[in-house]
């Protein structure tokens, strides 16, 4: 059982029983998931701008969108993971100084560009938790495919597989059977 | 084209934070009419993922207070405090501890003490800087600082640290005190003192 962590342009990805794939505190930056759910693999890059392009190629091509998105693709597929089966979750993408001009453009471009790498992949979204003010935590059970996410100042809420809406409806029909 | 510097420099922002927090304790202390004590300053270059792990733990609830720094030196100060003390300094300054004003007390404590810090860096050095408003968020620690971090992300991997603690004397509350210079601020320190 073990914690594997995405910090700041990094990425991690497990087929392992008991390990749980986690971005801690995400502001602007994106948690972006993969997922087989059929083999049990998935993978978390914590991305943390659009493109490398036009930067200094020294610099951690992974906390770029257009570098972790295939570099995680590769890594959630030597684990056994299928591309075409893949899933895609995005969380993150706060801006978490409203209002203070450049960090609230990067977490709305971050998204974009993450968005665009996908599609370009052609891997579908199928879950997204983005923008905002808050700040948010992932965790994903790459066994189950259980996506949660902590926003700040609340409890963890799971966003994928979508919780079916348990409403006080059916529960009454059930008791009346 | 990761920062790096040598003991010298080192130790010469050490020294410039240190006037620089004791300036601003000073402007503190009168705030809030108490003796505010000053820890040794620390001054570090941190990969960008060390930075966030060495302020405290990522998921943490912090309150911060952020003033971007215009002209010779850009970057960002950021104050960061616990809900908690957030709560403490509203108090001391006479507001009732879940004001709706405390988001601008707090943004006004922060606007005086970084502006002092920075006014004694500029005093030091020559260089003319222009902080712009206070903004001041409640949230987990780590969203907040790689925020900051990641809009100077695209020019190095590595950010500097100089950071200070204010500590309120006989309250148990202090303030993180953290100057986040963009990729090229420090350097113009530095030149300005000769050590470039």
């Amino acid at each position: 059982m073990s914690d594997l962590m995405a910090r700041m342009g990094e990425l991690c990805a497990s087929g392992t029983p008991g390990d749980s794939l986690v971005a801690l505190g995400l502001g602007s930056c994106i948690g972006l998931v993969l997922l087989d759910r059929r083999k049990g693999v998935a993978g978390l890059a914590h991305i943390v701008l659009p493109a490398a392009e036009g930067h200094n190629k020294e610099l951690n091509p992974l906390k770029f969108a257009d570098k972790a998105v295939p570099e995680l693709i590769r890594q959630v597929t030597a684990l056994g993971g299928r591309k075409p089966m893949f899933e895609a979750i995005l969380v993150g993408g706060a801006s978490m100084f409203a209002g203070a001009g450049s960090t609230l453009e990067v977490g709305v471009r971050n998204a974009a560009a993450v968005k665009e790498a996908l599609a370009k992949e052609r891997i579908r979204i199928h879950a997204e938790d983005t923008g905002g003010t808050k700040g948010r935590t992932v965790r994903v059970d790459p066994i189950t495919g259980i996506v949660t996410v902590r926003k700040a100042g609340s409890k963890d809420e799971q966003l994928y597989p979508a919780v079916p809406k348990t409403s006080s409806h059916s529960r009454v029909l059930q008791e009346v059977a | 084209m990761s920062a790096s510097y040598n003991e010298v420099q080192l130790d010469a922002l050490r020294e410039l934070a240190n006037i620089g927090a004791g300036t601003a304790s000073t402007a503190l202390s009168e705030m809030l009419g108490r003796s505010i004590d000053l820890a040794v300053p620390d001054v570090s270059v941190l990969p960008m993922a060390d930075a966030v792990d060495q302020l405290g733990p990522a998921e943490q609830d912090i309150t911060g207070i952020m003033l971007g720094v215009e002209g010779e030196l850009p970057g960002t100060v950021l104050m960061l405090l616990t809900p908690e003390n957030a709560e403490k300094i509203c108090v001391m300054l006479g507001l009732e501890a879940d004001s709706e004003l405390a988001p601008s007390a707090l943004g006004e404590i922060g606007n005086v003490v970084g502006t002092s810090y920075l006014n004694a860096l500029a005093g030091m050095t020559g260089i003319a800087v222009e902080p712009t408003p206070p903004t001041t968020v409640t949230d987990m620690l780590g969203a907040i600082v790689e925020s900051i971090l990641a809009v100077r992300a695209a020019s190095s991997d590595r950010t500097l640290l100089l950071d200070s603690s204010l500590i309120v004397e006989g309250e148990d509350c202090s303030i993180v005190f953290l100057l986040v210079p963009d990729h090229g601020g420090a350097e113009e320190l530095l030149d300005r003192i000769g050590l470039a």
